[in-house]
């Protein structure tokens, strides 16, 4: 998904899930006239947009670092229960380790069953058959996987709308420099005219 | 990526083009930096499926303890043989892919970079620091 527009002078967004975009600024002059404000007020105003930018993506970056930890968790779960599923019909128990406590394991006999219990959070546990939990966990899958594609979408135009401004300052800094120079040489010029 | 001022402070115009360009160097800038570290994890994981096949057959036990999920299930060791193949056989592929987008990853910022040096010379750094 993408925030420009083949033609116009702007995003044709001007704000994605409460992220403002940045104004594409053709003209620094035109810019600052019509806007009332001076280089320094205009720097100002795009530095602090900037840090605004950078506190969002922070919070973007750590929900991204979330999801991202719970994907495999979900297909580690989904896993055990396809182990389980497969083993239905024949009768045997799978004998497996699992930790009791960091470095100390025991054995746990499993037999044939056709539930399990799913961890839901908030210290609440039920119990689903096999397809049911597969399903369940499926769709939390998708659900995951969904909202980290969105996430990303999200992350990928706020560092657009960071380029953008950057790019901004950057401008206006040195419209303001080519400025100053202009004005430096002007006087200079008059009188060396004069004299 | 930076945006810095050249020496002679130029009025060098930013043409909403430029902005996409610029904006879209310095997504694949990002998304390359990710695929690297995507890219090492695989590189790992590829290397220790391959350690646990080697250890495998060095072993001679009849049941082998296979992680699945938390737990080690005990499995024959025929069907860990072929659980790691698989294993081994699918991150192998994803590493293919990833490989293959980094290089076209890196072809496209090479052209970009083309244009945007050539439009801007000095005054623009598409370097890493």
């Amino acid at each position: 998904m993408s925030s420009s527009s083949p033609s116009g002078s702007g995003s044709d967004l001007t704000e994605r899930r409460g992220i403002p975009a940045a104004k594409f600024i053709q003209d620094v002059e035109t810019y600052l006239s019509q806007s009332g404000l001076d280089p320094n007020s205009a720097l100002a105003f795009h530095q602090e947009r900037l840090q605004q930018y950078k506190v969002v993506e922070m919070k973007l970056l750590a929900q991204q670092r979330d999801l991202q930890a719970k994907i495999p968790d979900i297909e580690k779960c989904l896993e055990v229960v396809a182990t389980l599923e497969a083993r239905k019909g024949t009768g045997e128990a799978l004998l497996a380790d699992f930790e009791v406590s960091e470095g100390i394991y025991s054995r746990a006999c499993i037999e044939d069953t056709d539930s399990v219990c799913l961890w839901l959070g908030a210290n609440v546990m039920l119990e689903y058959s096999c397809e049911e939990a597969s399903a369940l966990l499926k769709n939390n899958l998708e659900n995951a996987k969904a909202s980290l594609e969105v996430l990303v979408a999200d992350l990928q135009f706020l560092r657009d709308q960071v380029t953008v401004t950057q790019v901004t300052i950057a401008r206006v800094y040195n419209w303001d420099v080519h400025q100053r120079r202009v004005k430096q040489v002007t006087p200079t010029a008059i009188a060396a005219a004069d004299s | 990526m930076q945006q810095q001022g050249s020496k002679s402070g130029s009025e060098m115009e930013v043409t909403w083009e430029d902005q996409q360009n610029i904006n879209t160097f310095s997504r694949l800038n990002n998304r390359f930096h990710d695929l690297d570290d995507e890219i090492k994890s695989a590189k790992e994981k590829c290397e220790n499926l391959d350690d646990a096949g080697n250890e495998l057959i060095l072993a001679d036990e009849e049941m082998v303890r296979f992680q699945i999920g938390e737990v080690f299930a005990h499995v024959p060791r025929d069907d860990v043989e072929t659980k790691i193949e698989e294993m081994k056989e699918a991150t192998c592929k994803s590493l293919e892919k990833l490989e293959e987008e980094k290089k076209s990853i890196v072809t496209q910022m090479a052209a970009l970079k083309k244009v945007l040096y050539a439009k801007f010379k000095d005054s623009i750094n598409l370097e890493e620091d």
